[in-house]
């Protein structure tokens, strides 16, 4: 069966850390992280929503949905972004003219603009290291070992056991788009 | 041209971020490292890095690196400094500690030496030179890390209680059915080894309570959050314990085997019955009253059946179990007065004593941070007794690895016909300056520690204490607070530039080696030292450099280092031997007085704290009303640095890029005081500018700022412009006195 890489992002286990973002920027020497923490329902990151005590703190990664069918590529003049048969949405620096029409077109805000390099920035889910059998840099750098790797049409990977085991979310998403990166969301304190 | 090759070297990240030690694996092409990934470990699941560690390369290719030694030419503190050579600045140091040594004798030389992480022979070799010259060693245990241990000394009678606390639950022999995290934010400060493990036992059903008065990121994750006013732990365990006794969920097996519990104690002086008060000969033995035969019987009589509550009469001596005084002390704080002391809600306090007290088993998860009080040190022994009166203490050992004890011997002292060095604390080193008491200390060498950012009360740094001061040496890597007022500077070493002996983490030994050439002048603390040694006379005792100190420390003889040597540790990480090598139950022997847990202390009854009595913190204003200084000022940790070190990283600063005062909405509003603006935060020692972080996220009533800013990233001043100095004398004679950073009253004011 055709390989469908993505990732299963567990917000139970997610402490915010942003290692993800700084191993990104190392990886793959970008502008920017290409994953990005955001702490839910809040405008200010690190910060607590209620009143005290009576309070609720999450923290959401953010990044390429590696869509099945994604509307970057479809939109991209030059060609600079393809869908790769076994999954990651790539996008080749050499053929992006900066044109930032795929800016407009993603539906989770994961493409960046570099305006030193004048082109296109996003996560190629680090295929010059699954290419080589390793998963992406940031996978290896959680420090909540919340982000798991793997092929989602191989019902034996990590990823698909955790999906039977785990209730998951996609990110709210256009019809048809078909995010690979799902989220597990975390519990409700049970209370004493 | 054809790609350089890029060759890969397993070395250990040693940051002083408790014993993570993170396994590296560094990407090195020709003298330069061009990557940094976590390394393997024998266990895949022990595969880790942070954020911090992520950034080493910004650390090891700062601009700001110092590159070559110094000397000061302006004034100290003014930053000027000119280039000398290392046998110019080596003379100078060898010169200034003779004839200062000559003047007032050698102890006047302190070796200020502060965290060095995970590393052993560079702290090490400073020991070995203080311990040959017969000079002082400042240890830096009570800048903030004093409180715990010497709660732990009286409570298990050892320096650390984590093996007695969580000993199980984190070499995984057991699964908790309740995790409580008490005073401490692993989630931020010890995210690898500790928070992936109380995460792992929450996936496995374990609940998750969170005891703090910041609501962090641990606390985030918690299934119950307290929101505990800072200093009055001692009091809500009081509270708990009261609700466990009164339901009678004490585990009396356990207090009867492992815990002081069953021995009589005269009511009027509070000493413990001895055998030799029974009537007959001069045993010392404690005193147990034996139910069978309804009389008073010595501890190891044959047959016994101790009491651990009641009131007996014992030679015309009015006695009580220890636990019975215990009993009686929990008694008076019923869950209403509990929570009027702590602000924690008296519902909450009683489901939590009753939780606590029938769960099958509760690991209690706390570090340093809510012991940084006036009594912090019986806060933990609070703490540490709820856990042993409800038999969750882990006071059996089942076979398994016992932590790598090191000979640190050679270091302590060297040479054995002779004294070695003078110790002492960081605040008695304050004491020693500035009034000669015990002893001048003149001259001081800093070594891992920014001490005029770090610790408390800056002004009297600066005023008081650098001005007495005849010589100050540093040995940094930037031209930190501290750097500015030294007379020489010496530029040192990452850890990616010299190896050493890393016996951490738990189970495992590494070796953190060599990546590449040390960088401009940059020499290793081993080098220096062994550069001063040899002016000194003492050359041969650094022969073989890093190495030979390697060597003298895996040749401790110590059964679980057995075939551990430099050569394959080369190869990756080692496991420690079990020893013994017994899945045999033994219980373990508490290095105290009656070699049991002491939930009551005999020797600490004469000041009153026999028992963990809850004392108000010194400054903490509990009653805020009408005073000068209503707000309590505490300094969490931030993931984004290790107390002072990364503070200068850019890319960590442009996710974190300034210091910021959180306030409680309730707080602010009183103020007038809105997010982002700047804000003085201010009492009697000193104040610090800087701007307002307005968040639910703190207690009203209590002011964060994380610690570890350095004072020139401040508008003003800086956090410990604001603490104090002040010593609790049970702490100095138990341990070694603590700076109480999270016991300081402030007022915060807007800037109009």
């Amino acid at each position: 069966m055709k390989k469908r890489f993505g990732l299963v992002i567990d917000q139970e286990r997610c402490i915010g850390c942003e290692a993800c973002s700084v191993a990104c920027m190392q990886e793959n020497n970008s502008c920017a992280p290409l994953i990005r923490v955001k702490t839910e329902n809040v405008d200010q990151q690190d910060t607590p929503e209620g009143r005290f005590p009576d309070l609720k703190m999450s923290f959401l990664p953010l990044l390429c949905n590696h869509c099945s069918h994604p509307p970057c590529v479809d939109v991209c003049p030059p060609g600079a972004l393809a869908k790769r048969e076994d999954g990651p949405v790539i996008l080749d620096k050499e053929v992006c003219d900066g044109c930032e029409i795929c800016i407009e077109a993603c539906p989770f805000d994961a493409i960046l603009y570099n305006p030193e390099k004048e082109k296109a920035e996003k996560c190629n889910l680090c295929v010059h290291r699954i290419d080589r059998g390793l998963e992406p840099f940031c996978v290896i750098c959680c420090e909540g070992q919340a982000i798991h790797f793997g092929d989602l049409s191989d019902p034996d990977s990590e990823v698909s056991q955790i999906l039977t085991k785990k209730e998951a979310i996609l990110l709210e998403n256009p019809e048809g788009v078909e995010p690979s990166v799902y989220y597990c969301p975390p519990r409700a304190p049970r209370g004493l | 041209m054809e790609k350089e090759q890029v060759k890969t070297i397993r070395t250990v990240c040693p940051a002083h971020c408790g014993i993570d030690a993170c396994g590296i694996l560094a990407h090195v092409r020709e003298n330069r490292v061009v990557k940094v990934e976590p390394a393997e470990f024998p266990n895949p699941k022990d595969r880790r890095i942070c954020l911090r560690g992520l950034s080493s390369l910004d650390i090891t290719y700062h601009p700001d690196r110092l590159k070559y030694p110094m000397k000061r030419i302006g004034a100290r503190g003014e930053g000027k400094f000119q280039r000398i050579s290392w046998d110019e600045a080596l003379d100078t140091i060898a010169e200034r500690f003779k004839g200062i040594a000559a003047k007032y004798g050698w102890p006047s030389i302190g070796w200020t030496l502060g965290g060095p992480g995970a590393g052993t022979t560079k702290f090490g070799a400073y020991l070995r030179l203080a311990s040959l010259t017969g000079s002082t060693r400042v240890s830096a245990w009570g800048y903030g890390d004093a409180g715990l241990p010497c709660g732990s000394r009286v409570l298990f009678g050892s320096q650390f209680p984590y093996s007695f606390l969580m000993g199980s639950f984190l070499s995984g022999r057991s699964d908790p059915e309740i995790v409580v995290v008490w005073g401490s934010n692993p989630a931020e400060s010890q995210p690898l080894n500790m928070m992936r493990r109380i995460m792992d036992a929450k996936e496995k059903g374990a609940l998750l309570v969170v005891i703090d008065p910041r609501y962090t990121v641990t606390a985030s994750k918690a299934d119950q959050y307290l929101g505990v006013k800072p200093g009055t732990d001692t009091a809500l365990a009081l509270g708990i314990m009261h609700v466990i006794f009164q339901k009678g969920l004490q585990d009396v097996r356990f207090i009867k085997r492992h815990t002081v519990g069953p021995y009589l104690v005269r009511t009027d002086t509070g000493e413990f019955i001895r055998a030799k008060d029974l009537g007959a000969g001069d045993s010392e033995d404690y005193v147990v009253w034996d139910s069978a035969s309804n009389s008073p019987k010595p501890r190891g009589a044959s047959g016994v059946k101790p009491e651990i509550t009641g009131a007996f009469t014992v030679n015309g001596l009015e006695c009580k179990p220890a636990f019975q005084l215990l009993m009686d002390l929990a008694e008076t704080y019923p869950p209403k007065h509990a929570s009027e002391i702590t602000g924690v809600p008296a519902q909450i306090i009683a489901r939590l004593g009753e939780r606590i007290g029938t769960a099958g088993s509760v690991t209690f998860v706390t570090h340093m941070g809510f012991t940084r009080t006036y009594h912090g040190d019986i806060s933990l022994r609070a703490l540490g007794t709820v856990a042993a009166v409800t038999g969750n203490v882990d006071a059996v050992f089942r076979g398994g690895h016992l932590p790598a004890v090191l000979n640190w011997r050679p270091f302590l002292h060297a040479d054995s016909s002779r004294p070695s060095y003078s110790r002492l604390g960081i605040l008695q080193l304050y004491d020693a300056i500035i009034s000669s008491k015990p002893y001048p200390v003149k001259a001081l060498w800093f070594s891992f520690i920014n001490f005029l950012n770090q610790c408390a009360d800056s002004s009297k740094i600066i005023n008081e204490i650098f001005p007495k001061l005849e010589f100050i040496v540093a040995a940094e890597l930037f031209m930190t607070p501290t750097a500015r007022y030294a007379d020489i500077l010496l530029p040192v070493c990452t850890y990616l530039e010299f190896s050493d002996l890393i016996p951490f983490s738990y189970p495992y030994v590494q070796l953190q080696q060599k990546v590449i050439e040390p960088l401009y002048e940059s020499r290793s603390d081993v080098k220096i030292a062994a550069g001063l040694a040899e002016r000194l006379g003492f050359s041969e005792y650094f022969d073989g450099g890093e190495e030979g100190l390697i060597d003298l420390l895996l040749d401790s003889g110590h059964p679980s280092l057995g075939g551990i040597t430099r050569e394959n540790l080369k190869q990756g990480p080692m496991t420690l031997f079990r020893v013994p090598d017994t899945d045999q139950e033994i219980d373990i022997p508490f290095s105290t007085p009656s070699k049991k847990i002491e939930l009551y202390s005999e020797a600490l009854r004469k000041v009153g704290q026999a028992l963990p009595v809850y004392l108000e913190p010194i400054e903490t204003p509990l009653r805020p009303a009408g005073k000068k200084y209503p707000l309590a000022f505490i300094q969490g940790h931030s993931r984004f640095r290790t107390h002072s070190m990364f503070a200068n990283v850019s890319s960590l600063l442009d996710m974190n890029p300034e210091p910021l005062v959180e306030i409680n909405p309730q707080d602010a509003a009183q103020r007038n005081i809105s997010d982002d603006v700047m804000v003085t935060v201010f009492n009697d020692r000193g104040k610090t500018t800087l701007k307002a972080r307005v968040t639910e996220g703190v207690r009203p009533g209590v002011v964060n700022i994380s610690q570890g800013w350095w004072i020139d990233q401040f508008e003003e001043g800086s956090v410990n412009h604001l603490t104090h100095a002040v010593i609790n004398p049970v702490q100095e004679a138990i341990y070694e006195p603590n700076m109480h950073m999270n016991d300081v009253a402030v007022e915060v004011l807007g800037i109009p």
